[in-house]
């Protein structure tokens, strides 16, 4: 059985004020705006308006501390690798500033680690934190502020077909479903004595060694996912033209904030297009490290 | 006009993927307004026929049909699935496999979406669902959320709201407690009443009976064995297959030599051992999966050397949670449990392992390896026995749930029946001291839990055995100590003899006596404790 995210009405909540296909819409045109800039001053406002969102979504911390730390860690963990080993900004910068270099007393093969403190590194790491934390709080909120019942109406609303709406409908919630059989399965592995921890050897024994978890999982979705096949055939489904028995109703609220969210778009791709928008670091501080 | 609703005629069918056929020429007819019972032991072809009737297959499940089903007088094979759906109403064995929606009220309305009727039609046919099965209170409740019972009851709502003319109910009953059992029999009676055709799938056939289904249809090999009233069902059937009211049972072996009574192996500590020391303690354990509700309130109970102990309770009660706070999947919120005297908080699930095997509810969640020899293995393995040690047990633990010819093959290709018996050989070949089963009997047919509950009590190597259960008669036949859980509480405990016998108590936690209950209670004082029917058949 397909479970939901953990889902409940807050009525303080600004952005459950919204109609979902106006907040899906907003979201979008937030996440594709953020992706034009890789300037920490143009991305600012974006976090801004990510924490406002957070702030003012009525989720408590309880709720999506696990989450948050999850993500949160991810983030940092990809931004410090960035950092150390300078390879990710490669594209968007060229030339380097040094601030300081730290070189290991000691030699591997006749190679010595050296790290490069670099104006362009430190900016890059913070630009692509600050970038990837606001899409990552904005998609965190989704479960928690769209009703599950809403989703198929939802995108149905966006202009996809019944089956189509129906499938995306399903899909958002197998994401939940499958945590919880994979949490089913480690503790019905771990009562026989299984320890996921203590998993060794190399990288194909270790994926062996994985199977008591993954084919129960993979097999319980498979049989899942026929088993709801099943059940929508013998419930008709795909007969027809369905009718849906929610109706979503946009009012001026909704309105707006698909106007504002267009606008952000527009704005953000103007801006990238007239060559704005791109790596920055203060010129100040290149002086001054020069 | 006809009063015929359903016709079978000469119907054969064998899986694509299997050897022998499933259906061998199986014809009967069914009357509108008719409730038939279609019985028989695990394997004997009582889903195929269902399949068969509802569509699914050849659609679904392919393979090769033969023969003829009409339904109102149409040939189901010249219709589409959607519109056989719209005549046949499927209600499945479990009804986590049916519910697709996340709310009942969307649930209930899925059928009706999809068939495209007015929305305010829509309406007035669910809320006249939630009314006839007098849940008009959960319309708004998510449906992950809901009990067992409520689950069964929203799936049914779901189908009905569809107006078929023929209801189809594969094991209804099988993840009921008593109560929500014959509260979903008393609707299946009523439905039956106004007009619906009801054909019944049902292991616990002596519930069944007490609503009056007009025929049985006993079902064996995949073929017809008997179709007729239910009184001469009793003449035709094996009773260690079928489990009928302990009355009849009584009546058919009176004056049949005694069977020999099966001993089960005494677990109580000698006398020169420690009676005191308990294998398992709950010290005033409170605990909930979030701060607003409490699923176990100041649970203070130990599991002595020796006990066999039968936990009952209403869907929702919390029996699950007890348990799994005994093997430390669950730390307590409050107060503490002991495992050996050690605290579960400071031990892995994996040390507590050693001393208490726990069957999960649901096999598929640990079945994996390529074959049944290896999955039994891999506990033994994982706790460090030695090899010869394993190859005992495994080969002693499949012999106790009648696995023996089925080592080498891959247990996810097996029946889900055959799956939970793996999956409770699979916990006995650990040896642990303690064997903990969450209800071992669901999805089985009466014969074979009857068996593998009979070997596993004369198995010597477990010094405690709990299982929780539905089945009150397992409880009394097996248990000599039985725990009453409701709200989240210990409502009662003590020998079966006393527990069972006070129906006040019973009531409160949704527990209904059976008819081997009450057979005992009768002679209790001749006998001065529960037994079987047969052997009550001698008192």
């Amino acid at each position: 059985m397909l479970v939901s995210w953990r889902y409940r009405e807050r009525k303080s909540s600004f952005i459950q004020s919204f109609d979902p296909r106006a907040w899906v819409i907003f979201y979008l045109c937030f996440l594709f705006s953020t992706l034009f800039f890789w300037d920490v001053r143009f991305l600012l406002p974006f976090m801004l308006m990510a924490l406002f969102t957070l702030l003012t979504s009525g989720v408590k911390w309880h709720e999506i501390r696990r989450a948050f730390l999850f993500i949160g860690a991810f983030i940092t963990f990809f931004a410090i690798l960035t950092f150390l080993t300078g390879r990710g900004g490669q594209e968007v910068y060229t030339q380097e500033h040094l601030i300081r270099q730290f070189v290991a007393p000691f030699s591997i093969l006749g190679w010595t680690p050296t790290l490069d403190v670099t104006v362009e590194r430190s900016f890059f790491a913070v630009s692509q934190f600050v970038r990837v934390f606001s899409i990552a709080v904005m998609t965190i909120l989704i479960p928690y502020s769209l009703n599950p019942a809403h989703y198929g109406i939802t995108f149905k609303g966006l202009g996809m077909s019944d089956k189509i709406a129906y499938a995306m409908d399903l899909t958002m919630r197998f994401i939940p479903t499958f945590g919880r059989d994979f949490q089913l399965t480690m503790d019905a592995q771990r009562a026989r004595g299984y320890e996921l921890e203590k998993v060794s050897g190399g990288l194909i024994e270790q994926v062996r060694r994985l199977g008591p978890v993954i084919v129960p999982v993979t097999i319980h979705a498979i049989i899942g996912s026929e088993d709801i096949i099943d059940a929508m055939d013998l419930r008709a489904f795909g007969v027809g033209p369905r009718t849906w028995l929610v109706q979503l109703t946009y009012k001026l609220r909704d309105r707006i904030l698909i106007a504002v969210g267009c606008l952000v778009l527009f704005v953000s791709v103007v801006l990238a297009f007239s060559g704005l928008g791109g790596f920055w670091v203060p010129p100040e501080l290149i002086e001054l490290v020069k | 006009m006809s009063n015929i609703a359903l016709s079978v005629k000469n119907l054969r069918f064998r899986y694509r993927d299997r050897v022998g056929a499933a259906l061998h020429g199986v014809s009967f007819t069914a009357a509108k307004g008719e409730l038939l019972l279609i019985a028989g032991a695990s394997g004997c072809g009582k889903t195929t026929l269902i399949r068969a009737i509802n569509g699914l297959i050849p659609r679904s499940y392919k393979g090769e049909v033969e023969g003829q089903i009409l339904i109102n007088g149409q040939d189901v094979a010249s219709l589409p699935l959607s519109r056989i759906s719209q005549m046949v109403g499927t209600v499945l064995q479990d009804p986590e496999r049916q519910i697709l929606g996340t709310r009942v009220i969307n649930e209930v309305a899925f059928g009706l979406e999809n068939m495209g009727l007015p929305r305010e039609e829509i309406l007035e046919r669910v809320d006249e669902a939630l009314a006839t099965l007098h849940i008009p209170h959960l319309r708004e409740r998510e449906t992950f959320l809901l009990s067992g019972g409520e689950k069964q009851k929203v799936a049914l709502a779901g189908v009905l709201a569809m107006r078929p003319s023929i209801l189809l109910l594969d094991e209804p009953l099988a993840s009921l407690d008593p109560a929500s059992a014959v509260e979903t029999l008393d609707i299946v009676r009523q439905l039956a009443d106004e007009g619906l055709t009801v054909l019944m799938v049902e292991h616990r056939v002596e519930d069944v009976l007490r609503i009056r289904p007009d025929r049985v249809l006993y079902m064996k090999d995949g073929a017809i064995s008997y179709l007729g009233n239910v009184d001469g069902l009793v003449n035709v059937v094996d009773t260690s297959e079928i489990k009928l009211p302990a009355e009849m049972i009584i009546e058919r072996e009176r004056g049949a030599p005694p069977r020999a009574e099966i001993r089960f192996v005494s677990r109580r500590a000698g006398d020169g051992e420690s009676a005191s020391a308990p294998l398992v303690q709950f010290e005033n354990v409170g605990f909930g999966y979030d701060p607003e509700t409490a699923v176990l309130k100041d649970v203070a109970i130990s599991i002595q050397k020796g006990d066999v102990i039968a936990v009952l309770g209403p869907n929702g009660a919390g029996k699950t949670t007890f348990v799994k706070h005994a093997i430390g999947l669950l730390k307590p919120k409050s107060g503490r449990v002991l495992v050996n005297g050690r605290d579960t908080r400071e031990a892995s699930v994996a040390e507590i392992a050693s001393t208490l095997g726990y069957v999960f509810q649901s096999p598929s969640h640990m079945l994996f390896a390529p074959t049944v020899r290896e999955e039994l293995a891999f506990g033994p393995k994982n706790l460090k026995h030695k090899p010869d040690a394993i190859e005992a047990q495994v080969r002693e633990s499949l012999e106790t749930v009648n696995l023996a010819d089925k080592e080498q093959d891959p247990p996810l290709s097996l029946s889900f029946g055959q799956q939970k018996r793996v999956s409770i050989a699979a916990i006995l070949a650990m040896r642990s001291k303690i064997l903990v089963m969450d209800e071992p009997t669901a999805g089985q047919d009466y014969k074979n839990y009857m068996n593998f509950m009979d070997a596993i009590l004369q198995m010597p190597g477990f010094e405690a055995i709990l299982f929780i259960t539905h089945d009150i008669d397992l409880a009394a036949i097996y248990a000599n100590r039985v725990i009453l859980v409701a709200d989240g509480r210990i409502q009662a405990d003590g020998r079966p003899e006393q527990v069972l016998a006070d129906k006040e108590l019973l009531r409160r936690c949704r527990v209904i006596p059976t008819s081997l209950l009450d057979a005992n209670l009768a002679r209790l004082r001749l006998t001065g404790r529960f037994m079987r029917a047969e052997a009550l058949a001698n008192v």
